[in-house]
């Protein structure tokens, strides 16, 4: 029986002994040769787990001389709640939890490490994402690949129908798909509708929108010449910004090439620094809360500002704000994510990513930017990192496919006019 | 120093003539594919050939001869390669990657390790030589003239690519050539959605984002002679890159009669015997246009030869589920026009399409099939296809993207599987073909491959100046 459990996030961010870091990059690329059954998490246990990855984010010097830690970053997107995700995480893992984290700071030394301590471990060093971005809220794992093979037996099924089915008349192969499906004891689970958010959860999201918006409305007064000043000192900032032409280096760019466009999905991440002073980073934290606070209420359904291929992305500030790291999970290649980047959403990238040190100049925080093709390319392929282990569960399926199937198993369901059965079946 | 021309229009003289035109006039055309032995020699055979070569200034009559060059072809010339690195990471790196191979669907039979030409195994391409005149005879002096004065100057031929002259169609049958885009000021004028920027195929003019674009500027001493124009950018250097493009080349094969066969099966009546009608027809779905060329969004339910050359069509309005012309078809994936994201049917979706456009100037190789053993279960199997050619000035976001973002994808418009049923590499999830149709659509499975690829590079195509400046390299 499907019930809702809603999605999380989890990021587990922890500094890597420096003496160690390149047994951990060998490890790490153990697993990647056998993501799903490899000894130390063997993903394809994982039964909750939409997408998964670890990387390691390599030590650096802030703007200001001190020296920042190497983290081992492990991210996930799973359903229900965050610590039934680390628990299913600590599980499947066993004793390769301990073999993987012994390379950071801080772990147990009496190993094997407790369920416990395990826990508590991964617990501690949970970072929350300043933006969570989810294609579409509330659809489980199970959902999304139950639904795929419902699709596959009816198109198979209509294939198998030949002229007379494809010959009816709208309605008559509804209902033949129908009567298809209820008498298939591994289908007919899908005639139930999929559960719906429960009322409290509805109640919280909206006053988790509503607040702030009125909040927002009554300190208007306020905001207004804040804001005046703010535009004013960023456009100073923006003139002043240096923003290098780089062109990424090739054994970069070949190592990054090398983990890409092996299934239909493709995976993300890129990191930097944020600009130096207080401004920028008060800015980022800013704008990030605001572009959290879009994609929780507004961008919700599948569709991120004409952006239909990103199944789940977030953004993380690290090290009080002084670095920050973007992660996504898409479909297609780099270069169409790119120019899906320039061409739909040039001005959300902007509105974030200028706060990065380096990023094409911007004007007013949302134009320019990323419209300089050749530049933002550039920026983007040298600030991106490989992910060096990365688990998807459903490889095979786009985002819009998902949205379709699940469009499709709805209409299995219900009255439906004409017009409507005819739109129902140009799905399949 | 000349004025600094603001549009290529205003510089015809030294654009590469097959930029502006595809000499359909002169019907036979060869390729000549050198690699380069001796680099003082091959210099002044290039002194000579910057000469020669046919300007976008006039249209030729009798024949016309164009040169290009790979990356390991401006090496080999003594191109300093902190220069060479310049140049687009795709032409640098070359065709035949790794990377590329996945990109591309160089795979199976068609990874480049197979290659005739072009591959890891076969002898380096260093230049392209692309002769057209208006018959056999005058090609044939032509080739042996050129063939001649390249051995003579220490440039080895690899190999001679000759082409075939089927009267517009290509070999699966189809009118080729319909549909290109229009470049903004310059040739043939279009309506404004199938207009893009002269710089989206020229270097060194602004494209679509209004921006230059990367392309290699030198510092001005590089070129003491001053052969070259200035940087339009304002920066002071001598741009390389000027008035060329970017030339995209493959070899690709056809399998006619596995095309026609696979129809033809899908196809046959209950009973078992064929139905050309319904043959035509779903050969027609694939490509997207009915042989005579006539766009299906037009005229859906026959061919109709007064539309052969229409191409002022969208999709969205009146075809948005592809029930006309489907959604998985070859034109309508080679160019979806009005019908993506961000909101399909407006400008700003033909806007977003019109940054992955390209100007297409192939030409046909091997026999025409015979028709009369079309369909039988065996018969020649004679090498034959397409010398796919096309030219833009930004390969990954042009020909690279539109092969695999839109060509080779599953995904391709919200799709759930199927490549393109006419060129498609038939990776995972290729080999199904989906035709939508009321009141439910159908399918046709384990669809093969019917187009491999035989050879390849990416070659630069440069402007007539840059032709002198890379021919006095050793002076
Ligand atoms: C042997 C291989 C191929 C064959 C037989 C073939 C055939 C055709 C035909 C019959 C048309 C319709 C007529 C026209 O508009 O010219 C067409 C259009 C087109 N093809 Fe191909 N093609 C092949 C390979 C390719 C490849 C590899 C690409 C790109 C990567 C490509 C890109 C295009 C484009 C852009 C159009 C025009 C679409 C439009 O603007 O409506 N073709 N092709």
């Amino acid at each position: 029986m499907e019930r809702w459990r809603g999605q999380s996030e989890i990021t587990i961010v922890t500094p890597v002994k420096p003496e160690a870091m390149s047994a951990l990059g060998e490890l790490l690329g153990a697993m990647a040769r056998d993501v799903l059954g490899n000894d130390v998490l063997p993903f394809g246990r994982l039964t909750n787990t939409h997408f998964a990855r670890f990387f390691l984010l390599d030590s650096a010097q802030a703007h200001d001389g001190i020296q920042l830690p190497a983290y081992l970053i492990s991210m996930s997107d799973i359903d229900g709640r965050p610590e039934e995700g680390l628990a299913e995480l600590v599980d499947v893992g066993g004793n390769g939890i301990d073999h993987l984290y012994s390379h950071c700071i801080g772990y147990p030394t009496a190993l094997p490490a407790s369920r416990q301590a395990r826990l508590e471990y991964l617990r501690a060093h949970i970072v929350r994402a300043d933006v969570n971005y989810v294609n579409t809220i509330g659809r489980t794992v199970q959902q999304i690949r139950g639904e795929a093979e419902v699709r596959e037996a009816i198109e198979d099924f209509l294939d198998r129908g030949g002229p007379e089915l494809v010959g009816g008349n709208p309605s008559a192969v509804r209902a033949a798909i129908r009567e298809f499906v209820t008498s298939d004891g591994r289908l007919n689970w899908a005639l139930t509708p999929a559960p719906a958010p429960p009322l409290a959860y509805r109640v919280r999201e909206l006053v988790h929108f509503v607040v702030p918006v009125i909040l927002g409305l009554l300190l208007l007064p306020v905001l207004v010449p804040v804001l005046l000043v703010w535009l004013v000192v960023l456009r100073l900032h923006e003139i002043r910004d240096p923003s290098p032409l780089v062109k990424p280096d090739r054994a970069h760019l070949d190592q990054l090439r090398a983990l890409e466009d092996y299934t239909v999905q493709n995976q993300f991440i890129a990191a930097g620094f944020l600009k130096s002073g207080w401004f920028r980073r008060v800015t980022a934290v800013v704008i990030l809360w605001l572009v959290g606070f879009g994609a929780r209420h507004l961008f919700n359904n599948g569709n991120l500002a004409g952006v239909k291929t990103i199944h789940f992305a977030r953004w993380i500030l690290l090290d009080g704000a002084v670095r920050s790291v973007f992660v996504s999970n898409y479909d297609g290649s780099t270069e169409s994510y790119m120019d899906d980047f320039i061409d739909k959403v040039a001005w959300a990238l902007n509105a974030v990513f200028s706060n990065g040190a380096g990023y094409p100049a911007t004007r007013w925080l949302l134009f320019g930017g990323a419209r300089d093709e050749q530049a933002f390319k550039g920026f983007l392929r040298t600030h991106q990192l490989p992910t060096q282990v990365w688990y998807a569960a459903y490889d095979q399926l786009s985002a819009l496919n998902i949205v379709d199937n699940a469009k499709i198993r709805a209409g299995l369901n219900g009255d439906m006019t004409e017009l409507e059965t005819q739109k129902w079946l140009r799905l399949l | 120093m000349a004025a600094v021309a603001v549009t290529p229009a205003q510089d015809l003289a030294d654009l590469q003539g097959l930029l502006v035109r595809g000499y359909g006039n002169l019907t036979s055309a060869c390729f000549l594919l050198l690699e380069i032995d001796e680099p003082d020699a091959a210099r002044a055979w290039l002194a000579l050939t910057a000469d020669l070569a046919t300007a976008a200034d006039s249209r030729p009559t009798a024949s016309s001869l164009n040169v290009a060059f790979t990356s390991s072809g401006l090496r080999a010339l003594g191109l300093d390669s902190t220069v060479i690195e310049m140049f687009s990471n795709e032409f640098v790196e070359g065709i035949a990657t790794p990377f590329r191979q996945r990109l591309l669907g160089d795979t199976g039979e068609s990874a480049p390790a197979s290659w005739a030409w072009g591959g890891p195994n076969g002898a380096p391409i260093h230049v392209a030589v692309m002769l057209y005149a208006v018959d056999e005879g005058a090609l044939a002096t032509l080739r042996d003239a050129e063939t001649r004065r390249a051995a003579a100057h220490g440039l080895r031929t690899v190999s001679i690519l000759d082409t075939v002259d089927l009267g517009g169609s290509e070999h699966f049958g189809f009118s080729d050539g319909v549909s290109q885009p229009a470049m903004a000021g310059l040739g043939r004028p279009d309506r404004s959605a199938n207009t893009v920027a002269a710089g989206e195929f020229v270097l060194g003019y602004p494209n679509q984002y209004g921006l230059l674009g990367e392309r290699p500027v030198l510092p001005r001493s590089a070129d003491p002679m001053e052969i070259l124009s200035l940087d339009v950018a304002g920066s002071g250097g001598a741009d390389l890159g000027r008035n060329g493009s970017y030339l995209v080349f493959r070899q690709l094969s056809q399998d006619v009669r596995g095309f026609w066969r696979t129809v033809d099966h899908a196809t046959r009546r209950p009973d078992g015997t064929s139905d050309p009608v319904r043959r035509t027809m779903l050969a027609s779905k694939m490509v997207g246009r009915w042989p005579s060329g006539a766009s299906l969004v037009v005229t859906p339910e026959n061919d109709d030869p007064s539309y052969a050359k229409f191409n002022d069509f969208l999709y969205q309005d009146v075809d948005r589920d592809g029930l006309r012309c489907p959604v998985g078809s070859h034109i309508r994936r080679a160019n979806p026009r009005d019908s993506l994201d961000p909101s399909p049917g407006s400008s700003r979706s033909l806007e977003v399409t019109n940054h992955h456009r390209i100007l297409r100037r192939g030409r046909e190789y091997g026999h025409r099939v015979d028709v009369k053993t079309l369909f039988d279960e065996v018969g020649e199997d004679e090498e034959r296809g397409l010398h796919f050619v096309c030219l833009n000035a930004n390969i990954a976001r042009q020909f690279e993207f539109l092969q695999k973002t839109w060509i080779n994808s599953p995904k391709f418009d919200g799709l759930h599987e199927g490549d393109d049923p006419v060129v498609g590499p038939r990776q995972a999830l290729g080999d199904t073909f989906t035709v939508p149709a009321s009141p439910v659509r159908t399918r046709v499975r384990g669809m093969p491959r019917f187009v491999a690829v035989r050879g390849g590079a990416y070659f630069f195509l440069p402007g007539r100046r840059a032709l002198r400046y890379l021919a006095s390299l050793g002076d």
